[in-house]
């Protein structure tokens, strides 16, 4: 670091802070800057300033927005009936993309893991149990990871929902679709067996 | 053709071995050398190319040669199917890498079955003398080897029981986070009756083998038997009934668990009770009678991965063989006809004992080998 002037060492110390970024890539895109014209740096800078301080939580569904309630929770077109859980904002992109759900989201920002120090009131568990007894809610789909604290979260999450007498469905794991099944692993085929529908 | 074979092994950077490269085309393979040459190093690295971890050591680290940052093992093996090519790269820092036919592997449970062994040593005399953790090490090694779903619920099964034993302790400082207790029993029991039932189903099949091998080895002397104790009882192998039974279990001791931190039931107290005419070996049994319940075990080992996969596995015979008598010896080698074996000798006079057979031997010394 001691060869920089200090603005670049500067530069070089905070983009190393963001993931994926060792001092390396840093370095690269510290003298990439460097060279950018004057317009593009303030955009960039601005961009990120104002990401911080424009986007925050939305009141209902907790997902990331610049206004709240967000787009999704106020739109017309969407069912207000169904809830889909998700772990992370990026779930909630992941979901949109298949364009086949048109029920409203919550997310939870995190799932239950004693061993990472994180607890049903660490992630948004109230949030979600307010909107489900208010509003007209009549499914909520558990769509957390298929891994052992995701499960955790979700049939923690069921325990607390069923006696309101609202119906809780769990996302399915199984087969990758366009896959075959010989190159399948066992774990996934006998899941995907577990979970088999009636035809 | 009934048996895998290990066709050639590749060392670079492996513990005391900068470059070895060894063929095989033979069914009995000798390792011969001195103490301290690093005969053990080379079936140590075949037994992880058939599991992903040493039987000596779980760190890699200890596994790459001093002053080195990383070490490779490459296996080509022979199977019905044809030949495959295992490698392993493994690196100071970093976790190790597994490729199967050139391609990268992304779990390592997926290289589990791809070339099977039975490893028999002086160390094997642990499963019998030490506590259940041995015992459970070698169901988990057996299951994983021909069943890999066993190997993703044993990982799942700890990892719950590491989060479900981090709660506990949580609970003593903030009780309303009891309310979170249950979905992980709840998991526990889901992979752990999985995992019971694999356990038991392998010891009424090592039970049946290990028998009548017993018996042989004996000459009918002693009757020998494999008793598993699972932590959660059950009449009948029901997946359902055992799931229901554990989470029993859970409940009735969840006021002792939460006072002491810990899970003080599951499948991770099991253990195996070996019995000879009706007496615990582990307490009252001679050190040939011990030694004899290992042979025969790893006999039926050997036998039990026939049966699962149809083609028996590797077996590795670590120093072994001087520790046995002439109908001990000739046993082995009975087997040595089925499965490709792999030994390390110190004594130069025990290898005339197998002469009549194609094999191979190697003179080990100092990390390098010489045919002979």
């Amino acid at each position: 670091m001691d060869c920089y002037v200090e603005p670049i060492a500067r530069l070089i110390n905070e983009l190393s802070k963001l993931p994926g970024v060792g001092s390396k890539t840093a370095q690269r895109l510290a003298f990439y800057i460097i060279n950018m014209p004057g317009e593009e740096v303030n955009q960039l800078a601005s961009a990120i300033a104002e990401v911080k301080d424009k986007i925050r939580y939305c009141q209902i569904c907790q997902n990331i927005t610049d206004v709240s309630p967000c787009r999704i929770c106020v739109s017309v077109q969407r069912d207000p009936s169904v809830i889909c859980v998700v772990e992370d904002p990026r779930d909630v992109i992941a979901m949109e993309r298949t364009r086949d759900f048109r029920g409203l989201y919550h997310v939870l920002h995190g799932v239950i893991s004693p061993m990472n120090g994180i607890g049903p009131d660490d992630i948004k568990i109230k949030e979600l149990i307010n909107r489900v007894s208010d509003d007209k809610v009549k499914e909520v789909i558990l769509a957390t990871n298929p891994n052992v604290e995701g499960e955790a979260t979700a049939v923690y999450i069921s325990r607390l929902l069923k006696p309101l007498g609202i119906k809780v469905t769990r996302i399915a794991h199984g087969l990758p679709v366009g896959g075959d099944l010989e190159y399948a692993d066992e774990v996934t085929l006998s899941k995907a067996l577990e979970g088999r529908r009636e035809m | 053709m009934l048996a895998l074979k290990l066709k050639e092994l590749v060392l670079r950077n492996y513990r005391n071995y900068e470059n070895l490269e060894l063929s095989f085309d033979s069914d009995l393979v000798i390792f011969a050398g001195k103490n301290a040459q690093g005969k053990t190093n080379i079936l140590e690295a075949i037994f992880l190319s058939c599991t992903g971890r040493s039987h000596k050591t779980s760190k890699d680290r200890e596994l790459i040669k001093w002053g080195k940052g990383e070490a490779f093992v490459r296996t080509r093996v022979l199977r019905q199917q044809g030949i495959r090519e295992i490698s392993i790269g493994l690196f100071a820092n970093e976790k190790k890498k597994v490729f199967i036919n050139r391609n990268p592997v992304s779990r390592i449970g997926e290289l589990m079955g791809h070339l099977n062994s039975v490893l028999f040593s002086p160390d094997d005399m642990k499963l019998i003398r030490e506590g259940p953790s041995e015992r459970r090490r070698f169901m988990d090694m057996e299951l994983s080897q021909v069943q890999p779903a066993y190997f993703y619920y044993l990982q799942q099964y700890n990892r719950v029981l590491n989060q479900r034993n981090k709660l506990l302790k949580e609970i003593q400082k903030k009780p309303s986070l009891i309310s979170t207790l249950s979905v992980w029993d709840e998991q526990l029991a889901d992979a752990g009756s999985y995992i019971i039932l694999q356990r038991k189903l392998l010891c009424d099949s090592l039970q049946i083998i290990a028998q009548e091998i017993h018996h042989r080895i004996t000459q009918g002397a002693e009757k020998m038997l494999i008793i598993y104790k699972p932590s959660v009882s059950f009449n009948n192998a029901d997946r359902k009934e055992v799931k229901k039974n554990f989470l029993r279990e859970l409940e009735i001791r969840r006021t002792y668990d939460l006072e002491r931190g810990i899970t003080s039931k599951g499948c991770h107290r099991d253990d195996l009770l070996f019995q000879i005419n009706g007496m615990d070996v582990r307490t009252y049994g001679s050190q040939g009678q011990m030694r004899t319940i290992v042979l025969s075990l790893k006999l039926s080992e050997l036998e039990f991965m026939f049966r699962e996969t149809g083609e028996y596995p590797l077996l590795l015979l670590d120093d072994a063989m001087s520790e046995l008598d002439p109908i001990r010896q000739q046993m082995v080698l009975e087997y040595i006809g089925k499965a490709q074996t792999f030994i390390t000798l110190t004594d130069m006079g025990q290898i005339p004992a197998f002469e009549k057979k194609n094999m191979q031997v190697f003179i080990i010394e100092a990390g390098k080998a010489s045919p002979c």
